[in-house]
């Protein structure tokens, strides 16, 4: 009789496992996930992040470079057909050049998307000390992403930009967000899909792929708090 | 006890066993749905609201499509609740708060097709989001109302179950912002709330129209003496009956509002024996009647949505039948013009922005219109793909065409792709009324036959979409014909001569309706009790053939044998013949001992095309109050049935299909969503391939040229899943592996079937187009957290093209373009050059697939094969265009090759322009550039800044001839192949132009700056 209450407690053991897995929140799903991507110490390190990459279209690729420093900026340039284009966000301005266009000078960005881009001045990201960001995350329950089971949270930041985040519920990676932007009256959603994630030798684990909508993107490099010069980001051309 | 112990560590270490791969909702995931729609016919439109103060966010509820957002006033739509119920009855913004929406699911707008709801959703997010919060057995609700002073307070009508006594019904009230609903003014299991009003300058004040119903299949009841109109002081605590000036009770449906701004002055149409407009001006306390017109006061059950305009209390709004107004209070009422285009009868839902009270919103049987000038004239909204088919057919065309007939919005038919994608346009409209079966005559391309309501059938000649009426009527002998709502018609599939119709006979002919032949005695049990229709209605005599009963409500003749023919009644029967329609045996007791309840409708009959004795058949009893899903199979003709089962299911059952190559392949729709087996019915699984959770699917084609799987749904248009053969050779053994790259048929070389303008659609509702060319695909039993590339080599070994993969659980699609990697191009100018995106397509033969994940490899043969469909374009064209392309190629790399030796010897002037010190360096050098950027601007567009500057160099001459080769599928014409050659001459012009130029500079120019670097030049040579 014994042995059977032992057995009877096990499965309600295993009921109330089930439970707590129900009542997860965002908190310990963000530091699972946090876990995985090589942990907190490493990631609190990180102030920049310095990438190559390519975007392949039709079979060509397109070299893109992308710089983000927190709290100071982030510029992204691909080139193609010898032709340089590059947007370039501050915490004070932005700047768009697209010569493909017949663009001739940097054009800046209007006031709204600047400030509704400061979010992403982040080399960590928004789920590394995401208290601290002044993000509000509310855990969503579970939805699936491309067939796999995720947990999804919904992100508010400062600026008040929302981002809905899916964490693979199998290995906690970050595989999809979505992102909806207003601005100038306008309200659109991005997508990005994210995938390959790769242990860097300074112990972060870095998406090595990634895709929001524009084309494929495979990361080459990742150069983590490589020193970037003061005048980096001013729109030169 | 042992043996209970035993038993329960079983029980624990089940759970750690290593599962089986179940084929899964997500399994064939990637195979995505495309939503033909169309806009151009939309569907039943239930409710609209907007957020008061952006003007511009719009959420529209439809009766079978969910709830669609807009955040620039119409001009373009999101779906934003398909995961959840589709039928929507009610919405409602928290205008303090608007990222706070309800959405009352089970549309209230009582008719024979009304579909039916789980209760009511909140979304906190402006409709990212959704919980459901409470109400989930009312099936219906009609109206919420936020209290705009306290918006933690929200009353719901809820009219509740249509087919059923429920306890679900009446006035619903939350005091915590939405969370919990108590049920505040209940009478009895017949009679629910179908309006309510607040008077929100006291919102204690709370008005309840209650309302007495109940459909049969066989008829329908509006009214009775529990049907009345309350008040309630005391925000619904207690209420008291309102009758002073009202007539005579019974009462039936009642449509109340208040003036917002004035609130004792109210109005309601009250369904009675005279079903009339009444007026208040103290709160309902006494009533005056108004004389009307038909528009205002017709079909009371049907038509519940009365406005007065949020400003002026004397603008009054009837959506009704027409859309009519008033000026003076609803004293009289004037319709609205056409001059804005014809407006779609049978309107539900009003919306004026009450900022901008010109600016409306009308929801219609037909989809959206607005109105910019207080509902006098209206446009219509054609990016609404809401329409609600009841079938589809498709042809053998090429591209096959698409037949259906929907909802108030008649018969439509349109190709499966057109140039430019299948839009708005590419539907013809082909027969009127409501429309339902729509049969394309197999034998005969330009023929089809459709029908309206209650069995008006036509042949159309799709040459002139002229129509003939081919009715059958009643013999000498017959009763007089029932015809269901929902006529059959079907075309043989054994014989494609054959086409059936059916009203409690069944019909034949041979010749295209001009002769009929009757092959059946009454096959229904012809119960007198349900044919009372002209009865129908309750208090307002309402008998459109909705009701008609005791029909015959579908067929079908066996793949393998014509003489073999299945009928299946509204009232239970399910008839069978084996010998083309003398002897005819019902086998309804046979499936009733199945477990599937007497008296059903027989949905669907899908006789297999394996086995002639056996078959499927789906049953709804919905009309009796059970929303069970039953569908069963029978291998003995009928005899024995077995009921198949799953705990997937949801809704009741629409229609069966078995795939044709696959016999353990079948679909099944049902009013909740759609489902599909690859074990023969054992287990099931949601199909969610971009098809809502719970989408109404109500027919299921499969197109056997194309393999696509085509889904009439009811409120989401036609959705089409192209080539459903990864789905039919997915095997249990394949899912347990963890990557499968699947081997490919042999792939015709193309750059797809269409072309076209290439100018965007401007609004309106684009499906878009199959695949042009076929994707490579591959199974992965988990999503990878590596890399997943897919590499392309031609049968020389050579890499042809590398193509990042997808990396979905389940099914992934890759799609190779069948061209080489683009040529690496000149760089610099001021010009974009394209030809770096474009490449040549390969040519026939035998390629390797290598699909790497991680670091893992796969690899499987891939055999492209001349397009031999293209009949302008010869395999020796081919090899003539592959020749030309790659000689282009060449050229650009060798141009490119050319700049890059230009580019170092400006980079090493610029590097040393500055540093160098002697006068006759710099001179040297600045020459030198000048020479070598003249060559430069011979060879690429370097002058003008603008996309639309014309300027054409060496670069941008190759470029035109390449991209025009390699974009088209037919021989390169005599000039195109002419100009390759003076390319040639150019290119190597220019390279001895360069050689000649480095000849008299390169080496003197390095040379001088190494000795004016060392400081051991004393005098600079000539530099000329």
């Amino acid at each position: 009789m014994k042995q059977l209450k032992i057995s009877i407690l096990a499965i309600a053991m295993l009921f109330v496992g089930a439970i707590t897995t129900i009542a997860q929140t965002a908190d310990e799903i963000v530091q699972k996930h946090v876990t995985a991507m090589g942990g907190m110490d490493a990631w609190k390190k990180v102030n920049s992040l310095t990438m190559t990459a390519v975007m392949s279209a039709n079979g060509a690729e397109i070299p893109i470079n992308m710089t983000i420093v927190t709290g100071k900026g982030l510029k992204v340039d691909y080139t193609f057909s010898g032709m340089t284009g590059w947007s370039i966000i501050t915490d004070k301005e932005g700047w768009v050049f697209t010569p493909f266009a017949g663009q001739t000078k940097p054009e800046a960005m209007p006031e709204e998307s600047v400030k509704q881009s400061q979010d992403q001045l982040d080399a960590q990201g928004p789920l590394i000390d995401y208290q601290a960001k002044g993000i509000k995350l509310t855990f969503l329950g579970k939805d699936e992403v491309e067939g796999s089971e995720c947990f999804k949270l919904k992100a508010v930041y400062k600026s008040g930009k929302e981002e809905t985040i899916y964490i693979d519920a199998t290995n906690y990676y970050h595989i999809r967000s979505v992102t909806k932007i207003k601005a100038e009256g306008k309200e659109m959603e991005v997508t990005s899909n994210m995938g390959n994630f790769q242990k860097l030798p300074e112990g972060i684990v870095y998406p090595m792929s990634m895709d929001n909508g524009n084309g494929p993107m495979t990361i080459k490099t990742v150069v983590v708090n490589k020193q970037i010069p003061e005048d980096f980001f001013k729109p030169k051309m | 006890m042992k043996k209970t112990i035993s038993f329960f560590i079983a029980i624990l270490l089940a759970g750690n066993l290593p599962a089986q791969t179940k084929v899964n909702s997500y399994t064939f995931g990637a195979l995505e749905a495309r939503w033909l729609g169309p806009g151009t016919m939309s569907g039943r439109i239930t409710a609209i609201t907007g957020v008061v103060n952006d003007n511009k966010t719009l959420y529209v509820g439809t009766a079978g499509g969910g709830i669609w957002k807009s955040t620039n006033a119409g001009a373009s739509f999101k779906p934003i609740f398909d995961k959840y119920c589709m039928s929507i009855g009610a919405l409602a913004i928290d205008q303090t708060k608007p990222e706070v929406i309800f959405a009352g699911t089970g549309e209230s707008n009582m008719r024979n097709t009304v579909s039916i709801g789980d209760g009511m959703y909140k979304s906190t997010d402006a409709g990212d989001n959704w919980v459901k919060v409470g109400m989930d057995s009312t099936e219906h609700i009609a109206k919420i109302i936020i209290d705009p002073k306290n918006p933690g307070t929200i009353y719901a009508a809820a009219p509740g179950p249509l087919w059923r006594d429920s306890k679900h019904r009446g006035v619903y009230k939350s005091t915590d912002g939405g969370d919990t609903w108590t049920n505040i003014f209940y009478i009895n299991e017949k009679t629910g709330c179908a309006d309510i009003a607040v008077d929100l300058t006291d919102p204690n004040i709370v008005y309840a129209t209650m309302w007495e119903f109940r459909r049969l299949p066989y008829t329908f009841n509006s009214g009775g003496k529990n049907s009345g109109m309350y008040k309630s002081l005391d925000g619904g605590k207690t209420w008291r009956e309102l009758k002073n000036g009202l007539p005579e009770k019974p009462f039936g449906r009642i449509a109340l509002t208040l003036a917002p701004g004035s609130p004792k002055n109210m109005i309601a149409i009250v369904e009675s024996k005279e079903t009339g407009l009444y007026i208040s001006s103290d709160g309902g306390e006494t009533w005056k009647s108004q004389s009307a017109t038909t528009n205002v006061v017709s079909r009371p059950f049907y038509f519940s949505c009365l406005v007065i305009d949020p400003k002026e209390p004397k603008r009054v709004y009837r959506p009704g039948f027409g859309f009519s107004y008033s000026d003076d209070g609803g004293y009289s009422f004037t319709d609205a013009s056409y001059d804005g285009g014809w407006v779609h009868s049978d309107h539900h839902a009003l919306w004026i922005n009450p900022n901008y009270t010109n600016q409306m919103y009308l929801g219609t049987d037909g989809g959206v219109y607005f109105s910019l000038d207080r509902g006098v004239t209206w446009m219509f909204v054609y990016n609404l793909p809401v329409g609600q088919f009841y079938h589809v057919a498709c042809d053998n065309n090429t591209p096959y065409r698409m037949y259906g007939g929907l909802q108030d919005n008649g018969s439509w038919v349109a190709p499966s792709a057109a140039p430019g994608g299948v839009t708005n346009s590419s539907w013809q409209d082909m027969f009127g009324g409501d429309g339902f079966w729509v049969q394309p005559d197999l034998t005969d391309n330009n023929i089809a036959y459709a029908e309206s309501q209650g069995g008006n059938m036509g042949r159309i000649d799709l040459t002139t979409f002229k129509s003939t009426d081919i009715t059958p009527k009643a013999g000498k002998n017959d009763e007089k014909l029932r015809w269901n709502w929902n006529t059959p018609i079907v075309t043989g599939q054994a014989n494609h001569h054959n086409l059936y119709t059916a009203a409690q006979y069944l019909y034949k002919t041979t010749d295209q309706g001009r002769n009929w032949q009757k092959i059946s005695p009454d096959l229904t049990t012809n119960d007198k009790k349900k044919q009372q229709q002209e009865e129908s209605g309750g208090l307002s005599e309402d008998n459109t053939s909705a009701e008609n009963h005791c029909t015959i409500f579908t067929v079908a003749e066996s793949p393998l044998d014509e003489n073999l023919i299945w009928a299946g009644t509204d009232d239970g029967n399910l008839q069978v013949v084996t010998d083309g329609g003398k002897s005819w045996n019902n086998v309804s007791k046979n499936y009733e001992a199945a477990g599937i309840p007497a008296q059903t409708w027989v949905s669907s009959i899908e006789p297999s095309k394996f086995d002639r004795n056996t078959v499927y058949a789906t049953f709804d009893n919905h009309m009796y109050g059970d929303m069970n899903t039953y569908l069963a199979k029978s291998t003995d003709l009928g005899k024995s049935w077995t009921r198949l089962k799953s705990d997937e299911f949801t809704g009741f059952a629409h229609k069966i299909k078995e795939d044709p190559i696959n016999k353990n392949l079948l679909f099944l729709g049902t009013e909740r969503g759609m489902f599909a087996s690859i074990d023969g019915g054992n287990s099931w699984f949601r199909m969610k391939n971009h098809i809502p959770d719970y989408c109404m699917v109500r027919d299921i084609a499969i197109q056997p040229q194309t393999n696509d799987l085509v889904i009439a749904t009811h409120g989401r248009g036609i959705m089409v899943i192209n080539d459903i053969s990864p789905i039919r050779s997915l095997s249990k053994e394949v899912v347990n592996n963890e990557v499968v790259l699947f081997d490919s048929k042999p792939l015709p070389i193309t750059t797809g079937k269409y072309g076209g303008g290439g100018s965007p659609v401007s609004g309106g509702w684009s499906g878009g187009n199959p695949d042009d060319i076929q994707p490579i695909e591959y199974y992965m039993k988990d999503r990878p957290t590596k890399d997943v590339k897919m590499e392309i080599y031609d049968a020389a070994g050579k890499l042809v093209q590398s193509i990042p993969g997808s990396k979905r659980k389940g099914i992934n699609k890759v799609y190779w373009n069948q061209r080489m990697t683009p040529p690496k191009t000149a760089s610099g100018g001021t010009k974009m050059d394209i030809s770096g995106f474009v490449a040549p397509l390969v040519m026939p033969g035998t390629y390797t697939v290598k699909l790497l994940v991680g670091d893992k490899v796969y690899i499987n043969k891939l055999v492209l094969v001349h397009d031999n469909d293209n009949k302008l374009f010869s395999e020796d064209d081919r090899k003539t265009q592959y020749t030309a392309a790659l000689q282009l190629y060449h050229l650009h790399e060798e141009l490119a090759a050319l700049v890059d030796k230009i580019n170092a010897e400006q980079r090493m002037i610029k590097d040393n322009q500055d540093s160098v010190k002697r006068p006759q360096t710099k001179k040297l050098l600045k020459d030198y550039n000048v020479k070598l950027e003249e060559l430069r601007n011979t060879l690429l567009a370097s002058k003008h800044k603008s996309i639309f500057a014309d300027e054409k160099k060496l670069r941008e001459n190759i470029t035109d001839d390449y991209v025009a080769i390699c974009s088209q599928e037919c021989k390169p014409t005599n000039l195109q192949l002419d100009i390759i050659q003076i390319l040639n001459d150019d290119i190597k012009k220019a390279e001895q132009a360069y050689d000649k130029l480095y000849a008299d500079y390169g080496d003197k120019t390095k040379q001088t700056v190494k000795e004016d670097k060392s400081k051991k030049v004393t005098e600079p040579r000539n530099s000329n």
